[in-house]
């Protein structure tokens, strides 16, 4: 049993070395937390109506005392590579405060080994792509010690697309018509009483 | 005076930014003034104002300058309103990095033929329908933002949204109609640096009324459609002012105009002739689409570059990005005053190497901005590269009208649209390509701005010499006449038509610099055609 020792201690050299560097890179992150997401291989979620019940907890198969330091989990919305293509703004970069990977937050809980659950309604303003969902557990200086995701570590498996809101409605485009209408018509009206006035007065 | 000046049509020259604080007014003998009159501005025999009086709104004269600025400040508005609003767009309607470079392209390129139509347009129609006619036309592509669910539905709108620039030319053409001659260049060129600041206050607004729409209640991929209403209104309420506060001439409104119409007294083909076949032409094309040019691109896309770059909020993002576009109120008449400057003791060869100066130095402030990693330096370059550009802007007008006199007209014309040209070129080249970041794109437009800028030091004048070469010694060629009546044929002097030239090549001696006979701070005649 000197694995889960040495291992131990080799965790805890590295979380300080996290903690005194100037940022923390996900490399150095190890996937202690197990993480499972409702939606399923391809599923199709609708923003603003359907849910993703996330459920995390401590993997076992990882020492004991490996979470001493977890404080809190934040559970976010990570962006799929495919989704990532051409678009630099939503860029995976290895130093985490830089990372633009996971830009929606679904749930932040204090940290518990295990029996945590969260049902999310996909909000609004999630733009449509292909998702899975990662945790990272923070220790008590806010900065992340762990993580976990419901994809495999090339994020290729198990990722769900959700199907944004368009963000029109039919009020705006009647007002849209409307104000356009009205803009030509008075355009086309004062053109019209003008070459009147014109010629009557000629 | 054979010529009938300010006829429809002449404004185009005078687009400078030249004598921003020389010339408030004319004292020249040779202006015959009307003092019989009735207008709150001293004006001349045509009426047309010889004093330009900034905060005044005195009707038409001044009340037309602040329509007139105040409308084409609204079409930059509507044009570059999407830029601040990139980041919520493009999660809306899942754009890629290329569909924004292209729709930024889209944008700026509609104008290239819709400047090019808007002179023929302000001959027929008059310039207060063709800036109303324009803008309440455009008022609609506006309002279609809140249709749109897709890349191609973006990139198709912004287009259209984007012909409205060329209120620049009703705007330009306007003015010359109220203006005296001898102060339009004043006049225009604080017009169109007043006009271009629109591309500023966009990004400070739109962002604004996107967090009051937001914070009222409504979702973000709505609160985005919903802010574009505002631009939209902005167009049908300027249309409506220019409409019913404006008239076409000091004297009334169209049908005075027409009577005055058509004076076209010299031949469209021959006039575009001479234009092309001069090299400088092209070479100040090419220049204005790397000050011009790349002021549009930034329009375009600095807000997005600090959003994502340096992390900042909506809202932050757009106010550092409108500190760019609103340094116009002053960076261009900057340009035109130190060109003027330069000019009084060293003549051409001065405005010469003051263009070079800014455009390069704006160029190379360009490259550090997409080098440094840090929000303070990065904001201290903007604002140098935006006061080098625009600048650069209003010196180019400084020199424009001496490339010729018979073709002002369409070499402005042609410049302008070379700047929309240079604008989506480089939004092309640096800014739709996945393949570099947006800070390489920075960086690499910087060098090629400064590339760009040395064709420069190829402009020779033989009356006045270029940056490295001096005047030509011999008398005849090197003399302003012998230049300017060049562009006549021996038919053509024999009808007199050159005589405008002649008078313009007399008071262009200035030009030489030094202590060269007191000539007035170079005119900007009108030629009697476009």
């Amino acid at each position: 049993m000197e694995v889960p020792a040495g291992f131990l201690i080799v965790s805890l050299l590295l979380s300080c070395f996290v903690a005194s560097s100037y940022g923390v890179y996900f490399s150095s992150l190890n996937a202690t937390l197990s993480v499972t997401a409702t939606p399923t291989q391809g599923q199709v979620l609708k923003a603003g109506e359907d849910q993703i019940t996330v459920t995390w907890g401590f993997n076992q198969t990882y020492p004991v005392g490996t979470d001493s330091s977890y404080k809190t989990i934040k559970v976010k919305l990570c962006y799929a590579p495919i989704s990532q293509k051409d678009r630099k703004w939503r860029k995976t970069v290895d130093l985490l405060k830089k990372d633009k990977t996971c830009p929606h937050k679904i749930v932040a809980r204090p940290y518990a080994a295990s029996n945590n659950s969260f049902t999310w309604t996909v909000e609004r303003d999630i733009p449509s792509a292909t998702y899975f969902v990662r945790a990272f557990a923070f220790n008590a200086q806010d900065e992340q010690v762990a993580y976990g995701q419901t994809t495999n570590a090339h994020k290729s498996t198990n990722l769900f697309e959700v199907q944004a809101i368009t963000g029109r409605h039919t009020s705006l485009d009647i007002a849209s018509i409307c104000f356009s209408a009205f803009s030509v018509v008075s355009l086309a009206g004062f053109f019209y009483m003008e070459k009147r006035k014109g010629k009557a007065s000629k | 005076m054979s010529e009938i000046e300010g006829s429809p049509g002449t404004s185009m020259h005078g687009v400078t930014g030249r004598e921003p604080v020389l010339a408030f007014s004319v004292a020249s003998p040779m202006v015959h003034m009307d003092h019989t009159a009735k207008f709150d501005l001293p004006v001349d025999s045509e009426h047309k104002a010889t004093v330009f009086k900034l905060f005044s709104l005195a009707n038409p004269h001044m009340r037309t300058f602040h329509l007139s600025w105040l409308s084409f400040f609204t079409t930059f508005i509507s044009t570059f309103a999407a830029a601040p609003l990139v980041p919520i767009i493009r999660d809306n309607l899942d754009l890629t990095k290329s569909d924004i470079g292209n729709a930024g392209v889209a944008s700026v390129s509609g104008s290239i033929f819709s400047r090019l139509v808007m002179g023929a347009v302000c001959d027929l129609l008059g310039p207060r329908y063709g800036c109303a006619f324009l803008i309440m036309m455009s008022a609609p592509t506006v309002f279609c933002m809140s249709f749109v669910s897709d890349a191609s539905g973006y990139i198709a709108v912004r287009f259209m949204i984007g012909f409205s620039l060329a209120t620049f030319v009703s705007c330009q053409y306007w003015m010359s109609t109220m203006f005296n001659s001898k102060i339009i260049g004043l006049v225009n060129g604080t017009a169109a640096g007043w006009g271009n600041m629109g591309g500023g206050a966009t990004q400070l607004l739109m962002p604004v009324l996107f967090e009051i729409i937001k914070k009222a209640g409504a979702t973000p991929f709505t609160a985005w459609r919903i802010a574009f209403f505002i631009p939209g209104w902005l167009n049908v309420i300027m249309g409506i002012l220019v409409l019913t506060l404006g008239q076409d001439l000091p004297d009334g409104n169209l049908g005075a105009l027409q009577k005055k119409g058509d004076v076209a007294k010299d031949k469209f083909g021959k006039v575009l002739l001479n234009a092309v076949t001069n090299y400088r032409t092209w070479i100040f094309v090419l220049l204005y689409g790397y000050s011009m040019g790349v002021e549009l691109t930034i329009d375009n896309v600095i807000a997005e570059y600090f959003y994502d770059r340096f992390d900042l909020k909506l809202h932050l993002a757009g106010i550092v990005a409108a500190c760019f576009g609103m340094a116009n109120l002053l960076a261009r008449p900057f340009g035109g005053f130190t060109s003027d400057f330069m000019a009084k003791r060293f003549g051409m060869r001065g405005r010469l190497w003051n263009l070079w100066l800014l455009q390069t130095a704006g160029g190379a402030c360009c490259l550090c901005l997409g080098l440094v990693n840090s929000l303070p330096l990065a904001i201290a370059f903007m604002m140098l590269f935006s006061i080098g550009a625009q600048a650069a802007c209003g010196a180019t007008f400084g020199i424009i009208p001496f490339i010729s006199r018979r073709s002002l007209g369409i070499i402005s014309g042609m410049t302008g649209a070379g700047g929309n040209f240079g604008s989506g070129l480089t939004q092309l080249i640096f800014f739709a390509n996945a393949s570099f970041s947006t800070e390489k794109g920075l960086s690499y437009m910087g060098i090629m701005i400064m590339l760009c800028t040395l064709p420069v030091t190829l402009v020779h004048f033989p009356q006045w010499g270029s940056m490295f070469l001096p005047a030509s010694t011999d008398i005849v060629k090197g003399s302003e006449e012998s230049y300017y009546v060049a562009e006549w044929t021996e038919e053509e002097k024999q009808k007199g038509m050159h005589q405008a030239s002649l008078r313009f090549a007399e008071n262009s001696r200035s030009e030489r610099g030094g202590k060269v006979a007191s000539a007035p701070t170079p005119p900007t005649n009108t030629p009697n055609h476009v």
